[in-house]
């Protein structure tokens, strides 16, 4: 599976993610953060890219396709 | 030329704030991990990547007997940031909901029309004085009252609050006995408001829905509430009035940096970031090892205690390019200012908000400043400003 996804055993809910690409990810009522559905394949919209860098517990993945796929 | 000398006694409260930065410049070259005799004896951690493995690692590091170091004016311990799992998980699920991004948004208007009257009366103080001090007319009151909506507690008895906070948080160090003081106070004041709720007066806010909450079935005792609302008192004031107050003593001294965030507020969000990366109210939190480990070769026996020193990763120059340079605009930020791992501080999304709003406000109300003296860039004493240009 290629795109973005969180680790949920990492998530601690700092809303990072939703608070710098709200249209890509959003946070649940618990508080803890999911991938939009339909937005797996943003990871390289710079916003987004922003948002990976920038969580604190490194819970966000990114499975890009491989070159020759 | 002289070997710099190895920092002795590392302490990361009161006057050892003046010099901390040297100290981390030297502690992440020389001796990344290392002893202090302050506080009953600690290791102290520093880099970047070592505290973070701490933080994931709740079966070496214990929060026991408390993650303060020294205590805040009680030996109770605070929940949930002073007890470990399984026990953590449960109390801690009964807050993060009421912090979420979407919850802090309905604060959201209050905390523009508190930020833009009090910046409304620097102003109107500047009219007439040439030397203002904006810590206690704008950073110290505006969380206060923020927080105290949120958390339910009355009005009335906000000026309360910040004595409190300044006996039980920075009087701790030189006078253990009159943080304890003013800590039995506040448990009084807490027990208080809990009793008052069980007699079924309507309660708002979090304490308010605590009452309500359960955990494990059965509700919450009388001692975890004050231990919730105890908490909630010292996490939310001081912490955000300081982070609010060096922003400014940053910006008053750096005109460049002022200049750019009032003609770009859309760039204070990553100030913010910034300024908690370097400045932050949170310089380290603590941890006892619960089993015999090794920390970048440093053995470290079961019982130890050691500071996870935030404020010294912040600075690692493994992680961040000049990491001493304050860069209002740095976008690659996961700094530690607010922790990780299962007690990363809750209160994150509120004081984000809190400081972008509030900045926001004091940039657009108050015209240009500068300093009016010579302040340490710490704490949540005064802050001395002028109007720039005036003489």
């Amino acid at each position: 599976m290629t795109g973005l996804s969180i680790d949920q055993s990492r998530c601690q809910g700092h809303a990072r993610c939703y608070m710098l690409a709200p249209d890509t990810f959003l946070i649940d009522e618990e508080g803890y953060g999911h991938v939009i559905e339909g937005r797996e394949g943003a990871y390289q919209e710079e916003h987004v890219r922003k948002a990976v860098r920038n969580c604190p517990e490194r819970s966000i993945k990114v499975i890009a396709p491989g070159p020759a796929a | 030329m002289s070997e710099p000398q190895p920092v002795v006694d590392f302490d990361f409260h009161g006057k050892a704030l003046d010099t901390i930065f040297d100290d981390y410049q030297l502690m992440l070259e020389s001796k990344p991990v290392g002893h202090s005799s302050k506080y009953g004896g600690f290791w102290y951690i520093t880099k970047s990547e070592d505290i973070f493995q701490a933080e994931q690692d709740p079966d070496t590091w214990s929060v026991a007997p408390g993650m303060m170091m020294p205590p805040m004016g009680t030996e109770m311990p605070l929940i949930p940031i002073d007890i470990d799992p399984p026990e953590h998980g449960l109390f801690r699920k009964l807050l993060l909901p009421m912090f979420t991004p979407m919850e802090i948004k309905k604060l959201e208007p209050g905390m523009h029309a508190t930020a833009q009257e009090l910046a409304e009366q620097v102003r109107t103080a500047f009219a007439t004085d040439p030397v203002v001090d904006v810590s206690t007319r704008f950073a110290r009151p505006y969380p206060t009252i923020i927080f105290s909506r949120l958390a339910g507690y009355p009005e009335d008895d906000w000026p309360m609050f910040d004595r409190w906070i300044d006996e039980i948080i920075y009087d701790r160090t030189k006078s253990p006995e009159k943080a304890q003081a003013a800590g039995d106070e506040l448990i009084a004041y807490v027990t208080r408001l809990v009793d008052h709720g069980r007699a079924g007066n309507a309660q708002g806010g979090i304490m308010g829905a605590l009452l309500q909450k359960t955990v494990n079935g059965r509700p919450l005792t009388d001692e975890e509430l004050l231990s919730y609302g105890y908490l909630l008192f010292l996490a939310g004031l001081d912490t955000t009035a300081w982070a609010l107050r060096s922003s400014l003593w940053y910006l008053a001294r750096n005109q460049e940096a002022q200049r750019l965030l009032r003609a770009e507020p859309e760039r204070i969000p990553d100030a913010v970031e910034e300024f908690l990366r370097t400045l932050s109210p949170v310089q380290a939190m603590a941890r006892t090892a619960k089993r015999d480990t090794v920390v970048r070769g440093q053995k470290i026996k079961a019982g130890e205690r050691v500071a996870l020193v935030f404020g010294a990763g912040n600075r690692d120059p493994e992680i961040y390019e000049n990491p001493d340079d304050i860069d209002v605009t740095r976008e690659n930020n996961r700094h530690l200012a607010f922790g990780g791992g299962i007690h990363r501080c809750l209160g994150s999304n509120l004081g984000r908000k809190e400081l972008v709003i509030a900045l926001t406000h004091f940039l657009a109300t108050v015209a240009d400043f500068e300093p009016a003296a010579e302040e340490p860039w710490h704490g949540v004493g005064s802050l001395r400003l002028r109007l720039s240009g005036g003489e």
